[in-house]
């Protein structure tokens, strides 16, 4: 069974919204990103927010959550992805290899059809939404698995429809451009310009061991039940160097060099790498103050 | 006056105060939100309770507590429920989702919280499954005390338990952790869903000499913000202790008076637009609803020991000097000496502002008005008082 944690790290969007708040900041760029919920949630509270990742289906997530101001999903589109459309034909083995491993045969039937559904939607905004919509539904199969008598048996499609339904409601438009690409740290930061730069760098060899439910929904984005994705951070600043301590120091140092233009960072970290990452922002910013608000969320605010 | 008066400076005396002017912060709160002022309590005793059945450590119990009486303070001030505030269906069902946020930056304003209650109240609607808000945390990052609060903010809320129960079991996996969900089934099972009044852990409570009074503080100015009329507690319990002062009030009587100044517009939260803006001060045709803003706000203070000094003032501040006022058309004397002073010091701060910072053309001084209703409306008295202070303050 798969081990399931909350997430590799915290990303608490209303507390960040603080530090913003505190600094002074309208805008703000995460070249970490992730998974933009919390990109989404400044959004709605109306800071201009850019985010930046390798891992293609966080980036199309984006597209419907940070990107998209205002395109939702109507019945009949929901049902186009949660359903077997007659007519159109599915490659319903394409996730056969994972049946009896992750998923039922019911499930990884559902997980193809979901996959050619989501592929012949017509705009970003709502491929986005439901991708993150049917990434629930990953979500709640894998625990399911753990919990098996406590959680109820819903149909796949309803628990579709249920999840691409609740993402819809975080659609919204704060009246600024809001962007995210796919690419390394260094190019979304050079990329944009705002206020505060958020990184919630990757701990170090963090890509061998990603998160389970990440690099199986790139697999499911790219319909490749076999994608490995180290092929996503190969190449790039951290991934290449990640194995090595002083590689890993001195990536993350890059970055925080070619992020002089912003006039805060805000780096968060947790109580155990403080002291790997603290000289490097004390290096590069003059003011630095330590705020750690929770058990396991630090943050080191870099000012000028 | 602190609120622990009369019962001596000791500490734990300080944390009783404390808890009481939580308790009463929390009930305000519900108010604002709309939900009834007492399910705070009902609420924390089975956060509590089932937090015993899930083994949850007596420092996170303990502050779970209090996060349950504080759940909605974010509800105050909220962009939902505020006045000043022209927003769509949609804008308003987004602002709502602010109030675990902006309810744990109160709390962190509030001194002598038991650490970790702020982040329970903001992470109290996180769903388990990371579809709740504002933080979308999921799985084990949902805090095990902020699931339990959940658990218990939903099944107080039903009317019929059993429906409550199958609500929460159904939403095991979703909403819900199936852990906590488990302890919640066990506590059903075991007490027939009867909530057992818990016991208020004052003892986790870090008071500080004056840390109720500065709860309050809090407060006073949280309803401010929320009615768009910032400043104005601070000014009108000035205004009304001076008077009670000058009118020869005993001390108790000028921090009775002052303090009910801070806390009568909490009876104004729930309506759209503030009583000024509807009617003159000095016009009849407003009584109507100032005795029900009175009521309201009396009612909620009522249940509240501590402030039974308060009460009376409260309820009576839109009584009229000669009988004519509401709610219980009290005459001369009858009227309490802080309602008579917070009376004629609302009006004139009413007054006051319209002149200095509406355009009005009436530039008559506020107090002349005043003395128009006196007698009637008014104390002569308090008025002859308020035109002494506000010479010797020129």
């Amino acid at each position: 069974m798969i081990e399931l944690h909350e997430r590799t790290r915290r990303i608490c969007a209303s507390r960040i919204e603080e530090i913003l708040l505190q600094y002074g900041c309208k805008s703000i760029v995460d070249p970490f990103m992730g998974i933009p919920t919390h990109l989404n949630y400044l959004k709605r509270h109306d800071f201009a927010v850019h985010g930046g990742d390798l891992v293609e289906w966080f980036v199309r997530a984006g597209d419907g959550l940070v990107v998209n101001d205002f395109t939702v999903l109507r019945d009949n589109e929901v049902a186009e992805i949660v359903e077997m459309l007659p007519g159109r034909i599915y490659s319903v083995d394409l996730f056969k290899a994972w049946e009896g491993v992750f998923f039922t045969e019911e499930q990884c039937i559902y997980l193809g059809v979901w996959h050619d559904n989501v592929h012949n939607l017509r705009s970003d905004g709502q491929t986005g939404l439901a991708i993150f919509g049917l990434w629930n539904v990953l979500c709640y199969w894998l625990q399911k698995a753990h919990f098996p008598d406590d959680m109820q048996d819903v149909p796949p499609s309803e628990l579709a429809w249920h999840y691409i339904r609740k993402t819809e409601r975080w659609v919204s438009t704060n009246l600024r451009r809001n962007t995210v690409r796919r690419s390394d740290v260094l190019t979304t930061i050079s990329a944009q310009q705002a206020d505060a730069l958020f990184l919630s760098p990757p701990a170090r060899n963090s890509f061998r061991s990603a998160d389970a439910r990440i690099w199986m929904w790139e697999a499911w984005w790219q319909g490749n039940p076999y994608y490995n994705i180290e092929h996503a951070y190969r190449d790039s600043l951290f991934g290449a160097r990640s194995s090595d301590e002083q590689g890993y120091a001195r990536a993350f140092a890059s970055v925080l060099s070619n992020a002089q233009d912003y006039p805060v960072v805000i780096v968060q970290t947790t109580e155990s790498r403080i002291k790997e990452l603290e000289p490097h922002v004390r290096n590069a910013r003059p003011k630095v103050e330590i705020y750690s608000p929770a058990p396991g969320e630090t943050y080191l605010i870099g000012t000028k | 006056m602190s609120l622990a008066e009369g019962s001596g400076p000791s500490s734990a005396s300080e944390s009783a105060a404390l808890g009481d002017a939580l308790a009463f912060f929390g009930a305000v709160a519900d108010h604002a939100a709309g939900t009834p002022a007492a399910q705070g309590r009902l609420v924390a005793s089975l956060a509590a309770a089932i937090a015993q059945i899930d083994e949850l450590p007596e420092n996170e119990s303990d502050a779970l507590y209090f996060a349950a009486l504080l759940r909605n303070a974010g509800a105050i001030a909220n962009a939902a429920f505020a006045k000043a505030q022209d927003l769509n269906d949609r804008a308003r069902s987004l602002a709502r989702d602010d109030i675990p946020a902006q309810g744990a930056r109160i709390c962190r304003m509030i001194p002598g919280l038991p650490e970790g209650c702020a982040d329970i109240v903001r992470w109290q609607a996180e769903q388990w499954d990371g579809t709740g808000y504002p933080d979308q945390l999921r799985w084990s990052g949902v805090p095990a005390s902020a699931q339990i609060l959940h658990i218990a903010q939903t099944f107080v809320s039903m009317d019929d338990p059993e429906e409550a129960l199958a609500a929460i079991t159904s939403g095991a996996g979703r909403a819900f952790s199936p852990e906590q969900t488990r302890s919640f089934v066990m506590w059903y099972h075991m007490t027939g869903a009867e909530i057992a009044p818990a016991a208020v852990p004052v003892h986790a409570l870090r008071a500080d000499d004056g840390a109720s009074d500065a709860v309050l503080s809090v407060l006073s100015e949280s309803i401010d913000s929320h009615n768009a009329t910032p400043g104005r507690a601070a000014r009108i319990a000035f205004t009304t202790r001076e008077l009670v002062r000058a009118l020869e009030g005993s001390e108790a009587e000028q921090h009775a008076a002052a303090l009910a100044a801070e806390i009568f517009a909490l009876g104004e939260l729930r309506d759209a637009q503030m009583e000024d803006e509807q009617f003159d001060p000095l016009a009849r045709l407003g009584l109507d609803l100032r005795t029900q803003h009175a009521v309201c706000a009396a009612d909620i203070i009522r249940r509240h020991p501590f402030l039974r000094e308060v009460e009376p003032i409260v309820r009576a501040r839109a009584e009229w000097f000669d009988g004519t006022g509401g709610p219980q058309r009290l005459r001369s004397g009858d009227i309490p000496l802080g309602a008579r002073a917070l009376s004629v010091a609302v009006a004139y701060d009413a007054l006051e502002q319209a002149r200095t910072t509406k355009i009005t053309e009436d530039r008559t001084l506020p107090v002349t008005r005043l003395e128009t209703a006196s007698g009637t409306q008014f104390d002569p008295a308090a008025v002859r008082a308020l035109a002494g202070i506000l010479k010797q303050h020129a």
